[in-house]
């Protein structure tokens, strides 16, 4: 499996796509940086840290990092039939099951370095604003956790790409069309409000990240709406092990399916 | 133990109601180099992908050094080396990386097999030319390096000579033959060109719309081409009595006014020209002639020749 990682790896040299996606995580921490006056107006490094890193988790991750996810998914995954390299690797012999894995492997790591590099953007932006970083490790772990939780979160959306096989047009609309309803959705108190258990605000990505971060965000110099906000919801937030416990069943359930879909299609 | 490297028994691939391939049966022996030849689409290219369990056969078996394939592809498949229909590699990789990726997957540390294998098909090593930037004969060969690279036992070329060069047709030739007699490699290959096969296999079979219609070494099939004698002469009727009464030999056929066709080879071609001058006949030519592999192919696939 380590082989087939170490070789994924090799095989995105010169390709452009991974590293501009990667890239891509500084924009919107950029963008606040620049643009908006909120940025101007923070009176100390921890509430700049806060402000800053729940653009991260709130824009980059939702609307950035779940499309990037798919997009370089169908990418890896389509690469072996479009390049006719997949007899090759069938006759080394790699099962096809281990190669989607270690394609997924990838995108994990992938997420990680997404939320990685946007935090370490932040942290960037705030030595050159001479704002002391208080808090930011805290934050940036909890970056990193919902990294993976958008990347177990996009693999319904990869299965589905899995399946319309070689379709990157309805690949694309899909992913588009996903981000979307995870955004929505993510900010929508029917789905942030619902029990810890076996229900769409568990389930679906968007619900269940927003449900984990938002507990570790300073809101003790919030805007009273924050403050009404923070009220209606700490019910519902969910543990660290609630959260992971969510993020490893559906990894595994769809990661099999992913693998089995993969396997069954001719090469 | 069985003497054959690869034995299929019935082997059969239908997809819908139509028959790819059909109860083939083929047997390569070890140390030899067998081509399978047809036209395109007669069903090579699919047997070649159910050797190497990359196509399901629809029934039939294979087995591959003496053990059945399904269940064993582990430890026969890195055993085997292949090329099948056009190359495949990453573009935005160069000739080496894409070797490299290769040789990780199947163990290979040192370069030196990556090396020796872009040496034997004339690429150069650490090239910066990216695969997407080769031509089509400089892919073919990074294929066949590719096939070469882990030292095979076995392998399965499919029409390794697609788009190479007439001076690279001749070394790839000489290659694969070399292969096979001073590394003792097992080697199938199949191509639509007859004369590359006639050149290079030892033993040869001929598949027709997914059947195998002859298998055969190709010492057997040439005692098979036939032999005939052909004679023009100013009177052809007159010739062919006087060859039958005068020499006693049968097999004698009129083909229009000055032909005659002599299928007896007991005919003595020099006692047979006296014999019609002789009798005052002219006799313009007269030649052995000897059947092609084309016009057996022709023959036993009951149709059009190959190129």
């Amino acid at each position: 499996m380590l082989k087939l990682l170490r070789c994924e790896f090799a095989k995105l040299r010169r390709k452009p796509l991974f590293f501009v996606a990667a890239a891509v995580s500084a924009l919107i921490p950029l963008g606040c940086a620049l643009f908006l006056p909120d940025f101007q107006e923070f009176t100390n490094g921890a509430q700049a840290v806060d402000g800053m890193m729940s653009t991260l988790f709130q824009m980059s991750a939702y609307l950035l990092l779940t499309p990037a996810l798919v997009v370089l998914a169908s990418n890896l995954l389509f690469e072996e039939h479009d390049n006719d390299t997949l007899k090759n690797l069938m006759t080394v012999p790699v099962s096809k099951s281990a190669l989607a894995m270690a394609k997924m492997a990838l995108l994990f790591l992938f997420s990680i370095a997404f939320m990685a590099v946007g935090s370490l953007v932040i942290l960037a932006i705030m030595m050159a604003a001479g704002w002391e970083p208080v808090g930011f490790w805290r934050l940036f772990f909890v970056g990193i956790g919902e990294g993976i939780m958008m990347w177990a979160g996009a693999l319904p959306c990869v299965l589905l790409v899995v399946l319309l096989n070689r379709s990157y047009i309805v690949s694309v609309i899909i992913t588009f069309f996903y981000t979307a309803v995870n955004y929505i959705l993510g900010t929508s108190d029917y789905f942030i409000m619902q029990p810890f258990g076996f229900n769409l605000g568990m389930l679906l990505p968007g619900p269940l990240a927003f449900r984990w971060f938002f507990q570790y965000l300073d809101m003790s110099n919030s805007s009273a709406q924050m403050t009404e906000l923070l009220e209606r919801i700490s019910p519902y937030f969910v543990t660290t092990p609630q959260a992971f416990l969510v993020v490893i069943i559906e990894s595994a359930v769809f990661l099999t399916l992913i693998a089995l879909v993969y396997k069954r299609q001719s090469c | 133990m069985s003497d054959y490297v690869i034995e299929t028994r019935g082997l059969t691939k239908k997809y819908g109601e139509q028959n790819s391939v059909s109860n083939l049966s083929i047997h390569v022996r070890k140390g030899r180099i067998y081509g399978l030849l047809g036209r395109n689409g007669t069903g090579k290219t699919t047997t070649m992908r159910m050797l190497l369990g990359l196509t399901p056969p629809t029934s039939g078996d294979v087995k591959i050094f003496g053990k059945p394939l399904r269940g064993n592809e582990k430890n026969i498949l890195p055993r085997i080396g292949s090329l099948i229909e056009s190359p495949g590699f990453y573009p935005n990789l160069t000739g080496t990386e894409n070797l490299q990726i290769f040789a990780d997957l199947r163990g290979l540390k040192s370069p030196k097999y990556i090396k020796g294998a872009l040496e034997v098909v004339n690429l150069p090593y650490r090239d910066k030319k990216l695969f997407s930037q080769y031509s089509l004969g400089m892919k073919q060969r990074l294929a066949i390096a590719l096939a070469v690279m882990h030292n095979p036992e076995l392998l399965i070329l499919d029409e390794p000579i697609n788009g190479l060069d007439p001076i690279g047709i001749a070394e790839v030739r000489d290659f694969i033959r070399e292969l096979c007699d001073a590394a003792g490699k097992t080697i199938l290959i199949s191509s639509h060109i007859l004369s590359e096969i006639s050149l290079l296999a030892d033993d040869i079979g001929i598949i027709d719309h997914g059947v195998l219609v002859e298998e055969e070494s190709l010492a057997e099939l040439e005692e098979k081409n036939g032999k005939y004698f052909r004679f023009t002469v100013s009177n052809a009727a007159l010739a062919t009595n006087l060859l039958q009464t005068k020499l006693g030999i049968q097999n004698v056929q009129v083909d229009n006014a000055n032909e005659i066709t002599v299928r007896d080879l007991r005919l003595d071609a020099g006692a047979a020209v006296r014999l019609l001058v002789d009798a005052g006949l002219s006799v313009s030519d007269a030649h052995l002639y000897e059947d092609t592999l084309e016009d057996y192919f022709k023959q036993v696939t009951g149709g059009e020749g190959i190129a």
